[in-house]
């Protein structure tokens, strides 16, 4: 488990898959390039589960498998914690990220330019574009409860970047 | 000496099972294997709270045979490890440093 890559090499990997998904394999089809990314996150989240939990002990609930992902699982992926994590303790968590990396070199354009009637449009292109690229960690993250054997729905919520919470809720 | 190693997946299906005897007893193994993959629920739904073994990924000796004594472990994602030995006098500590360190290695 010795060989790395450099991190700009990860970076411009995730944006051309993301690009290329959306623009070239399927063009006008949005919602099946998000499920293709999203299961292409399923099984990186489920290989980097096995490796990363082999030598802790088992986990006694699923809080404990939620901690390991806030806690080690995004330290190894991401060389930091989760800052924030609420749960309603039935079934729902929310995992805030402050600074979430792979959003760090996206720009965030929030100078209104002339014309109001642009805006709208101009903003929720913007927004599809970004919600795009988190599709990838949404899976990651599903792919490893998945494999700790919790079964959940994995969604992304970016209200204000940089900062981005994933909402896990476990099926019952 | 060890006589079997087996890889079992998460719902108790055989991912990879190798004997290591010349004898033509391969089935009496797999049978062996397949017996201890229930006394490995038993051990995981029936923790002894007692002990500092509750969430450990070693389970330790599951149950001696005539002339066999057979190992588990278990890792997170309910991949069992199962390892069937001849060997009487082996030790617990052994067995887990030794072997069970390297082999979870190897599958990652």
């Amino acid at each position: 488990m010795g060989r790395e890559v450099s991190e700009s090499c990860i970076d411009s990997l995730l944006i051309e898959m993301v690009s290329t998904y959306c623009n070239r394999f399927y063009a006008n089809k949005p919602e099946l390039a998000a499920r293709r990314i999203e299961a292409i996150g399923y099984q990186v989240g489920h290989q980097l589960s096995e490796r990363y939990t082999m030598e802790r002990p088992r986990f006694s609930d699923h809080l404990e498998a939620i901690k390991f992902i806030c806690k080690d699982f995004w330290s190894e992926l991401f060389k930091k914690q989760i800052d924030n994590l609420k749960t309603n303790h039935r079934g729902t968590f929310v995992l805030q990220d402050n600074r979430f990396r792979w959003l760090t070199r996206m720009s965030i354009d929030q100078s209104p330019e002339n014309g109001a009637s642009e805006d709208p449009s101009i903003m929720a292109d913007e927004k599809a574009v970004e919600s795009m690229h988190l599709y990838f960690p949404c899976g990651i993250i599903r792919g490893a409860l998945s494999n700790l054997g919790i079964p959940c729905a994995v969604s992304a919520d970016i209200s204000n970047l940089p900062a981005c919470s994933f909402v896990i809720r476990i099926k019952a | 000496m060890i006589v079997c190693v087996a890889v079992v997946g998460h719902q108790n299906n055989p991912l990879y099972i190798q004997s290591f005897t010349d004898a033509d007893d391969a089935l009496k193994l797999h049978h062996i294997v397949h017996c201890s993959l229930d006394v490995v629920d038993e051990r995981v739904n029936n923790p002894k709270k007692s002990g500092p073994t509750l969430n450990e990924t070693f389970l330790g000796l599951l149950y001696p045979t005539e002339n066999y004594k057979v190992y588990g472990y278990l890792t997170n994602t309910k991949v069992k490890f199962i390892l069937v030995t001849t060997d009487l006098d082996v030790r617990d500590a052994d067995v887990r440093n030794v072997i069970f360190q390297e082999v979870p290695c190897c599958i990652c």
